[in-house]
C-alpha cells in the first residue's frame, strides 16, 4: 500500500479514542469496588476504627492515599509524550525519601531491638500477602487505563502505576490492620508496596507496548 | 490536529499529508542500507502510531515535542524490530539494485502481509478507503451496511493493524 493510502485511510477514521483519563474513570471505581469487596468479605474493618482514624495511627491510611496521587500523576504524565514527568518523578522520589527518614527516627526512638519485637509478628506476613492481594485489581485497571497512553518508558511507567496501585491497596488494607507502631507499618507497608510497583515495573514493557 | 481530534477528516489528511515528507526524510536518513519499501513501511508504523495514539496529545500543548516524541519512539522501534529480523543481511547483497528496481518509491510492503491476515470485511473496508479512494457513503452502500458500522469497522480494523503490524515484524 503507498503511503499516501494510508494517510487516507487514517484520515477517514474520524471516531473518538478513550483517553487514559476516561479508561481511568471506567476502570478505577470498579476495580476500586473489587478490592473493598473482598477487603469486606475476606478481612473487615478493625473494631476500633473511628479510635484510629481520629488519631495519629490515620497516617497509616492517608500516606498511602497521598502516594497514589503522586505517583498517579508521575504514570499519567509519563503516559503523554511531550509532558514534562521529571518534576513528578522527583516529588514522587522526595515521598518516599520522607518515608525512609520517618523510618529512620523511628529506628533512632528504638533500636534494633524495637525493630525486631514490631516485626517480630505473624502480622508481618498477613500484611505482605494482604496488600499485593487487594492490589492485584487495582494494578489490573490502572495498567489498563495507562495502556491507552503512548508511554516511553514502560517500565518506570508500569512501576509509577504499581506505586499507585499499591498505595491504594495498603490505604484500604489499613481499614483491617491493628499494627500501629510505625516500626511496624513503615517497613511492612513499603515492602508490600515495593512488591506491587515491582510487578507493575515488570509487566510495563510487555502491557505498555504500542 | 485540533480540529483531527473533533473529527475534521479533511483537516487531520493535510496534517499526515504536512509531516509525511519530514518523516520520511528522517526514516531514510536512518536506514541508509534498507530498501525504500523498508524505510516506507517504517514510515507508516510510525504513521499508524501517531494515528492510534492521537489523542495522547493535550490541545494546549505545543504539537511539534509530541510528535517528535512519539515518532522517535516508534523508529527506534522499528529498526530494532527488523535489525533482528536479519533484513540488512539481504540488503547488503541486494541493496543497492532493490532501490534502483522497487516498485515505486511510496510504496509499502507490510500492508498487504497485514491486510491478508485481517478478517476479509475489515480488509475490505480499508482497501475502500485507501485504493479505491471511496468515501463512507459509498463503501457503505457497497457493502451494504451503515455508515455508522462501516466507521467503527475501520476504527476497529486499524487497531487490529496496528497490533497486527507489531507481531507480524517480531
Amino acid at each position: 500500500m503507498k503511503t499516501d493510502d494510508l494517510i487516507a485511510v487514517l484520515a477517514a477514521d474520524t471516531l473518538p479514542q478513550a483517553t487514559v483519563a476516561q479508561r481511568m474513570m471506567r476502570s478505577l471505581p470498579l476495580a476500586i469496588g473489587v478490592s473493598l469487596m473482598l477487603f469486606v468479605l475476606f478481612w473487615g474493618l478493625r473494631p476500633d476504627l473511628t479510635a484510629a482514624l481520629t488519631s495519629p495511627v490515620a497516617g497509616k491510611t492517608l500516606v498511602p492515599s497521598g502516594l497514589v496521587i503522586v505517583a498517579g500523576a508521575l504514570a499519567f504524565a509519563l503516559s503523554h509524550p511531550g509532558q514534562r514527568w521529571q518534576r513528578r518523578f522527583w516529588l514522587t522520589g522526595l515521598f518516599i525519601a520522607l518515608l525512609v527518614a520517618g523510618f529512620a527516627l523511628a529506628l533512632a526512638r528504638d533500636g534494633l531491638t524495637g525493630l525486631a519485637a514490631a516485626l517480630g509478628t505473624p502480622a508481618l506476613l498477613t500484611c505482605l500477602a494482604s496488600i499485593p492481594a487487594l492490589a492485584l485489581p487495582l494494578l489490573a485497571a490502572v495498567l489498563w487505563a495507562l495502556s491507552a497512553g503512548a508511554a516511553l518508558q514502560p517500565r518506570l511507567t508500569g512501576a509509577a502505576g504499581g506505586l499507585m496501585a499499591g498505595g491504594l491497596a495498603a490505604a484500604i488494607y489499613s481499614l483491617y490492620c491493628d499494627q500501629d507502631a510505625a516500626l511496624f507499618s513503615l517497613p511492612a507497608y513499603s515492602a508490600a508496596i515495593l512488591m506491587v510497583a515491582l510487578a507493575g515495573g515488570l509487566a510495563g514493557p510487555r502491557l505498555l507496548k504500542w | 490536529m485540533r480540529a483531527a481530534n473533533r473529527g475534521d477528516a479533511a483537516a487531520y489528511r493535510r496534517l499526515l499529508q504536512a509531516i509525511t515528507p519530514a518523516l520520511r526524510a528522517v526514516v531514510r536518513g536512518r536506514g541508509n542500507n534498507m530498501t525504500h519499501e523498508t524505510c516506507e513501511d517504517i514510515l507508516q508504523d510510525v504513521l499508524l502510531a501517531i494515528h492510534t495514539r492521537r489523542h495522547t496529545w493535550h490541545e494546549d500543548a505545543p504539537l511539534r515535542p509530541w510528535l517528535y516524541a512519539i515518532a522517535r519512539h516508534k523508529v527506534v522501534d522499528a529498526f530494532r524490530a527488523r535489525g533482528r529480523r536479519v533484513e540488512l543481511s539481504i540488503d547488503e547483497f541486494a541493496g543497492a539494485l532493490a532501490v534502483e528496481c522497487g516498485p515505486d518509491p511510496m510504496q509499502g510492503r507490510d500492508m498487504e502481509k497485514v491486510l491478508d491476515a485481517l478478517e476479509p470485511r475489515a480488509a475490505e473496508i480499508v482497501r475502500a478507503f485507501g485504493l479505491y479512494g471511496e468515501t463512507t457513503a459509498e463503501t457503505a452502500r457497497r457493502l451494504d451496511m451503515s455508515e455508522g458500522a462501516v466507521r467503527v469497522a475501520l476504527h476497529r480494523a486499524l487497531k487490529s493493524i496496528a497490533q497486527l503490524r507489531e507481531r507480524m515484524i517480531e
